[in-house]
């Protein structure tokens, strides 16, 4: 077997440390649109994976790599799983976010009874003046002062269910139906659509290229993206095949819904693909970097390792 | 029974800028309790279950000619609607900039009257708002509760004298911002705080459910009163195992205070202390809060002007 030094059988699985508690924030609530939701967290080398599920017809994913962190150590064989609960995971981890302070936190799994680890830990030097007569009739005494303060947490974990929650997403055809809109687009049409109160169609085109999203209900509403007036908002499209699924608006609604709002600052694109039978994936990238000064940043360009994953799958509507 | 006063100009700036705003979130009611040398705002004193607020000014920060007289020792107490009361003390001022034309001449006379309003047959007691311009003057009535019996007021005496047992121990927090902030956060995770506060100087916050604990601790803030020193060996443990051990020790104690309490208390930084003490009351009775204002310029406790809260306590922690 072959073990380093640090891979004791009783070193933790995970210990990890993070410097923008924010943005893991950010990106956990993307996928939070209900207040209690159950989520399944899988750890390995690579990084962290949070998975959360509705009722067979949702599902969404957060991928965490390795690079977000300042400090990963993976200590596991395998990869351990636990089930968690992600709207105590997220407000818990907001407490330790404090505007205007750098906190870097460290989280560590397992705890002795298999809890989920959080800590903050702070010393602030606080000078102190006074005034004193030294030889040349006046000076300071200037003494220092630490002031220790930290911020724990310990998150029960369940072990995860046993059925698999894979979505099997596989391409449609031979080339994949896919097309990428600015994600402050999407999320603007998707929010529009909510007044037909309907479920949504979307409808991919071959000529003219274009992206269709159309609600019937108690009116009518149709958005159309048109590949070639627009390449400002519709990024990239790829369709060899027409199609059209409808999806129920709340699971579609879930996948914008809580995009944080520097993915509209930074002027990212989300990408869709529709596959095989008519699942749709949306995929969203969430910057986790701290803001940099105005000047520094560069056409909303970050570096790969600052940025988290967002995946939702929706299941197309039964078709009567 | 006669009340009659002016506000001074530092008195209108401490209410209506600093303390009516705070007072305001303490409660939609509270006590004006007026004697020959003090105005005291009395939150929740008599009855048990808020969080008790008592204000104490001496009537020369607030006032000028001030007169009060009474069959019961020359006090005075009534309950009052804090909001009608800010709101009159926040237009009054700005009546009082109209018609004063630079001059601090136009002076704003407070007094204690009884008054027919419209639909009543009973005259009724306000506190009244008076500002005499030039050409016209502004009154603006404040409703007010029957004034208190002499037993009434002995009773609120009573309490009001036992709210002002000091803690044995005291740590001093200087920076509310990080306990606000953390507190304000925590609230979504849970209901109950855990305060544990000990002679060394540190103060924990924790929330603890079935699925959680989340804490805060403060190491090494300025104690006053019994302090005591933390031993060497406890340094580098968990927070949560000092504490433990710390009250083992009797050097700590620890309360459950509702947080919704603990955030209402910290509203009192509106009124912009210098800085805020906790301590534990003895016996666990409650988390006392004590504001300290200092005079300007200087690092000497003003005391013309005090402020603290009291939070009552859900559940004794621990001895």
């Amino acid at each position: 077997m072959n073990s380093s030094p640090a891979m004791e059988p009783d070193a933790p699985d995970l210990v990890c440390q993070l410097d923008n508690v924010q943005g893991m924030v950010d990106a956990l609530t993307c996928v939070r649109w209900k207040r209690h939701q159950d989520a399944l967290v899988e750890l390995s080398e690579h990084g962290i994976v949070l998975i959360v599920e509705e009722s067979g017809c949702l599902q969404a994913k957060v991928y965490l790599q390795r690079e977000l962190f300042t400090k990963y150590e993976y200590g596991a064989e395998g990869r351990p799983r636990f089930g968690i609960s992600l709207g105590l995971l997220v407000d818990c981890l907001n407490t330790f976010s404090s505007p205007g302070h750098s906190n870097t936190i460290e989280i560590k799994y397992p705890g002795p009874d298999m809890e989920l680890l959080l800590k903050y830990d702070e010393t602030i030097t606080h000078p102190l003046c006074s005034r004193s007569l030294a030889d040349d009739g006046c000076g300071f005494i200037r003494s220092v002062d630490t002031l220790n303060s930290c911020i724990y947490s310990e998150i029960r974990t369940r072990i995860p269910e046993t059925s698999e929650w894979d979505y099997n997403f596989e391409q449609a055809g031979a080339a994949p139906l896919t097309f990428t809109v600015k994600s402050a687009a999407l999320k603007e049409a998707i929010d529009d659509l909510e007044w037909p109160g309907s479920s949504v169609q979307i409808s991919l085109q071959k000529s003219p290229p274009c992206v269709t999203f159309r609600g019937e209900g108690h009116g009518d509403l149709q958005i159309d993206f048109m590949y070639y007036a627009n390449t400002d908002l519709l990024l990239a499209f790829h369709c060899d095949t027409e199609v059209s699924y409808g999806y129920k608006y709340k699971f579609l609604k879930a996948t914008t819904a809580n995009i944080p709002g520097n993915v509209a600052r930074e002027n990212r694109g989300s990408k869709l693909t529709i596959g095989r039978g008519g699942m749709l994936k949306v995929q969203h990238l969430v910057s986790v970097a701290k803001a940099l000064a105005p000047q520094v940043e560069s056409a909303g360009y970050q570096p790969p390792s600052r940025i988290a994953y967002i995946e939702f799958f929706v299941k197309p509507e039964e078709t009567a | 029974m006669k009340f009659k006063a002016f506000l001074t100009e530092n008195g209108v700036n401490l209410l209506e800028r600093r303390f009516l705003p705070a007072f305001d979130k303490m409660g939609k009611t509270c006590y004006l309790f007026l004697t020959k040398d003090h105005l005291f705002f009395l939150h929740n004193l008599l009855n048990g279950d808020g969080v008790q607020c008592i204000a104490q000014f001496r009537i020369d920060v607030l006032f000028d000619d001030y007169r009060i007289s009474s069959q019961n020792d020359d006090r005075i107490a009534f309950s009052l609607d804090v909001s009608l009361l800010y709101r009159a003390v926040k237009s009054s001022v700005s009546i009082c900039t109209e018609f004063s034309g630079g001059l601090a001449s136009n002076r704003l006379q407070i007094k204690l009257v009884k008054k027919l309003p419209l639909n009543c047959t009973q005259p009724m007691p306000f506190l009244t708002f008076e500002t005499k311009g030039y050409k016209s003057a502004v009154i603006q009535d404040v409703p007010i509760s029957k004034p208190l019996s002499r037993s009434q007021v002995v009773e609120l005496q009573t309490a009001l004298d036992s709210a002002q047992d000091l803690p044995p121990t005291l740590v001093q927090v200087q920076d509310p911002n990080q306990l606000q902030n953390f507190v304000d956060r925590m609230k979504h995770v849970g209901d109950v705080l855990n305060v544990t506060i000990s002679k060394h100087g540190d103060l924990q916050v924790q929330t603890s459910t079935t699925l959680i604990r989340l804490g805060s601790e403060f190491q090494r803030l300025s104690v006053v009163g019994e302090k005591s020193q933390a031993p060497a060996e406890d340094r580098n443990l968990s927070a949560q195992t000092r504490s433990e051990r710390a009250i083992a020790r009797g050097d700590a104690q620890s309360v459950q205070v509702s947080v919704k309490h603990f955030l209402k208390s910290l509203q009192c930084h509106l009124t912009k202390p210098d800085s805020a003490f906790y301590g534990i009351a003895p016996q666990g009775a409650c988390l006392t809060v004590i504001f300290q204002f200092l005079v300007p310029g200087t690092r000497q406790t003003d005391k013309s002007i005090t402020l603290h809260c009291r939070l009552p306590v859900l559940d004794t922690g621990s001895n």
